[in-house]
């Protein structure tokens, strides 16, 4: 019952598409998903069509779960996701996941006085924060990576995405690789079971995350790295990581591209890889690939050939990897490498 | 939606069809009103059978355990393999419990409902009998104004005002000097929870109560307040023991309107109740979590669950709110039978 409804739904969605797309122009595709990439596609598409007249691109926030669904029912030609799709989903409906640049996300805290400072932070210590094993700021975990800064005796109020989301899910990956306890506890997905933490808040959305933080003293939150501009804007301090290899880096330019380096090898021809927790020294432990979710047979071959030509110039380095798209929502360009099999993925478009 | 069957129901009393002329134009008018009250029905219907339908699958896997746990885990999407109970599955660790969900939809309502009640019917009072005759247009122009405030609206101001207000005001100072009393003490917490929640939804349903109770009041003739008065009885005398119980039945109308909008009302309570999974709130000030907003927030993932079992859950979890607004209306509903019986009335 739920294909024919999807069925009914894409079949009407189209019919108002093209009715609509008609006028303006031959071929409309439709982009849904993370919120993360939505800002991204808005300054891609703007810039494309400019010299693509005869194609329409719609762009659409709607979060990485609906993007991946949309993709599946065939009501949208792209579904953005800041997760690659899971084993059993891609049983049930094979697509391309196809990579469109690197993102990252940094760890965010409202401590008074100390917001200024970069404290150091562990995956083991978060998950402890998380799982309401560690209450306060000045736990003896959190000070033996602080040596040296005046941590208060305050509640810690851990806050976690109300909503299904990316960040949930390269967050609770980051606890699930660095911690065995949280790897057999609650685990990671795009929504997890949070442990019951009497101080715990959900927030909705990026922008709910920076909201809660900034109104809330003591609290701590993961926010993508897109968010950068709101979290400096409200004044909000961001932890260093401990990396794999034990030490504490900053979410930079440099440190996120030695962690999508050092996996670049590793990444499989359909490259749904995790870059969380990547081992190098200077490895930032929290980046993943914001992914393009792409279903290799679409039917009709105008959009199919109009999809391929966008997601081509998306990962072309004069083209959508340029700094001046990517530099706006602070993410990074693909390798190389990563280019080729996004190509050969594109490729199989039909 | 039942308070509504009553409004029509009274109306359907005060004009008897047999009364009516039969002509032409009545038959037709008889057919379709007929017609429309049938679909009414249908629709009702038609929705909640859907609705069961496809949480089927859920009912049967959850079994009475999503009334009694209070752990919601969608279970593993990357996980290997799946787990499966009365013949249906889902991913591995899926645990569906609704019981914090069920808890913080009643209590949020029915707090709201202390809150709003007694207020809305002495300004619905106010406005009828005591607020000067120049004044009334403007207050009865923004109470109408206030119940058409779109709620994400509410949300937001309740988001970025009241929640700082009570984190770091209000909560701080209630659990510093009335903690001793139970559920105001501990923890003062991030603003975000049961307090600025029922604060919000009784600001929304506060302005439909006070417009439909008004009208109510209105509709009534002026003589029993004034026979009242002429008996010697206080304004206050008259306006409670006189006027309010012969409305009873529209302002019972009214409450169930309210307190069904309270009940599924969604993301207002979403953007300040602190979105609690796995827990109860230590006192008013906690995180709570209601079927609606827990529905708006859990279906993105829910979609990628390749099982389904989550999608399906939240229709259980759907159907629930359906069978909690259908009880408490049943129950307000027999209780004015039984008032009116006690009174000799016609029920």
């Amino acid at each position: 019952m739920r294909k024919t409804l999807a069925l009914a739904f894409a079949a009407l969605l189209a019919a108002g598409l093209l009715g609509g797309g008609k006028a303006l122009a031959g071929t409309s595709l439709l982009e849904t998903g993370s919120t993360l990439v939505y800002p991204l596609m808005n300054l891609w598409v703007a810039d494309y069509q400019r010299a693509h007249g005869d194609v329409q691109i719609t762009t659409q926030g709607t979060g990485s779960g609906t993007g991946i669904s949309q993709a599946i029912s065939g009501v949208a030609q792209i579904g953005a996701s800041d997760a690659y799709m899971a084993d059993a989903q891609m049983k049930n409906s094979p697509m391309l996941n196809i990579p469109l640049a690197i993102s990252a996300q940094q760890i965010n805290y409202n401590i008074p006085g100390l917001n200024a400072k970069h404290l150091n932070l562990s995956g083991p210590v978060l998950a402890g924060i998380y799982s309401g094993a560690i209450k306060f700021w000045d736990d003896k975990q959190i000070a033996e990576m602080n040596k040296g800064v005046k941590l208060p005796h305050n509640q810690i109020v851990p806050i976690h995405r109300a909503d299904g989301s990316g960040d949930t899910f390269i967050f609770s990956q980051y606890l699930s690789f660095s911690t065995p306890s949280w790897s057999h506890g609650p685990g990671y997905g795009t929504t997890i079971s949070w442990p019951s933490v009497s101080t715990a808040v959900g927030a909705t959305g990026n922008p709910g995350m920076v909201q809660t933080c900034q109104n809330t003293p003591n609290s701590i939150a993961y926010i993508g790295v897109s968010f950068l501009d709101e979290t400096n804007k409200a004044h909000l301090g961001y932890a260093a990581l401990k990396n794999r290899s034990g030490r504490f880096v900053l979410p930079t330019a440099s440190t996120i591209h030695a962690a999508a380096s050092s996996l670049t090898s590793k990444t499989p021809s359909d490259e749904r890889i995790s870059l969380i927790f990547a081992p190098g020294a200077e490895s930032y432990p929290i980046i993943n690939y914001e992914y393009a979710i792409v279903n290799p047979q679409q039917g009709d071959a105008a959009k199919g050939a109009e999809l391929k030509k966008f997601l081509t110039w998306a990962l072309a380095s004069n083209g959508g990897q340029q700094a001046k798209f990517l530099n706006a929502v602070h993410f990074l360009p693909l390798p190389e490498k990563i280019v080729k099999l996004s190509k050969a993925q594109i490729a199989k478009i039909k | 939606m039942a308070s509504m069957d009553i409004r029509v129901g009274d109306t359907a009393r005060a004009v008897s069809p047999a009364a009516l002329q039969r002509t032409g134009s009545q038959t037709i008018l008889t057919v379709l009103t007929g017609l429309a009250a049938l679909a009414s029905f249908a629709i009702i219907f038609l929705i909640l059978f859907f609705l069961v339908a496809y949480a089927y699958p859920a009912i049967r896997f959850n079994g009475l355990g999503f009334f009694t746990s209070m752990i919601w885990n969608i279970g593993n999407q990357y996980g290997s393999g799946t787990i499966s109970r009365a013949g249906f599955s889902a991913q591995p660790g899926a645990s569906f419990g609704a019981l914090v969900f069920i808890f913080g939809t009643v209590v949020t309502a029915a707090l709201t409902m202390v809150v709003a009640v007694p207020l809305s019917l002495m300004v619905a009072l106010s406005l009828v009998y005591t607020v000067p005759r120049r004044i009334r247009p403007i207050a009865n122009a923004l109470v109408e104004l206030m119940a058409g405030v779109p709620s994400v609206v509410y949300g937001l101001w309740g988001m970025v005002v009241l929640v700082p207000w009570i984190g770091t005001k209000l909560a701080p100072w209630v659990t510093t000097h009335f903690g001793f009393i139970p559920f105001l003490g501990g923890s003062a917490g991030s603003g975000n929870g049961l307090a600025a929640s029922v604060f919000i939804l009784a600001l929304m349903v506060i302005p439909i109560m006070v417009a439909t109770t008004r009208d109510v009041i209105l509709a009534q003739s002026n003589s029993l307040f004034e026979a009242s008065m002429a008996l010697g009885s206080t304004s206050w005398q008259a306006m409670t023991r006189a006027v309010l119980p012969s409305v009873r039945g529209g302002v019972v109308a009214s409450v169930l309107l309210a307190f069904g909008r309270a009940l599924g009302e969604t993301m207002a309570v979403l953007m300040v109740c602190g979105a609690a999974i796995n827990s109860f709130p230590q006192n008013v000030f906690g995180p709570v979590n209601t079927i609606a907003a827990v529905i708006v927030s859990q279906l993105e993932s829910a979609l990628t669950d390749a099982s389904g079992m989550a999608q399906r859950s939240l229709a259980e979890l759907a159907c629930s709110l359906f069978l909690i607004t259908l009880i408490i209306n049943v129950v307000a509903r027999g209780i004015m039978r039984g008032a009116d019986r006690r009174e000799g009335r016609a029920a």
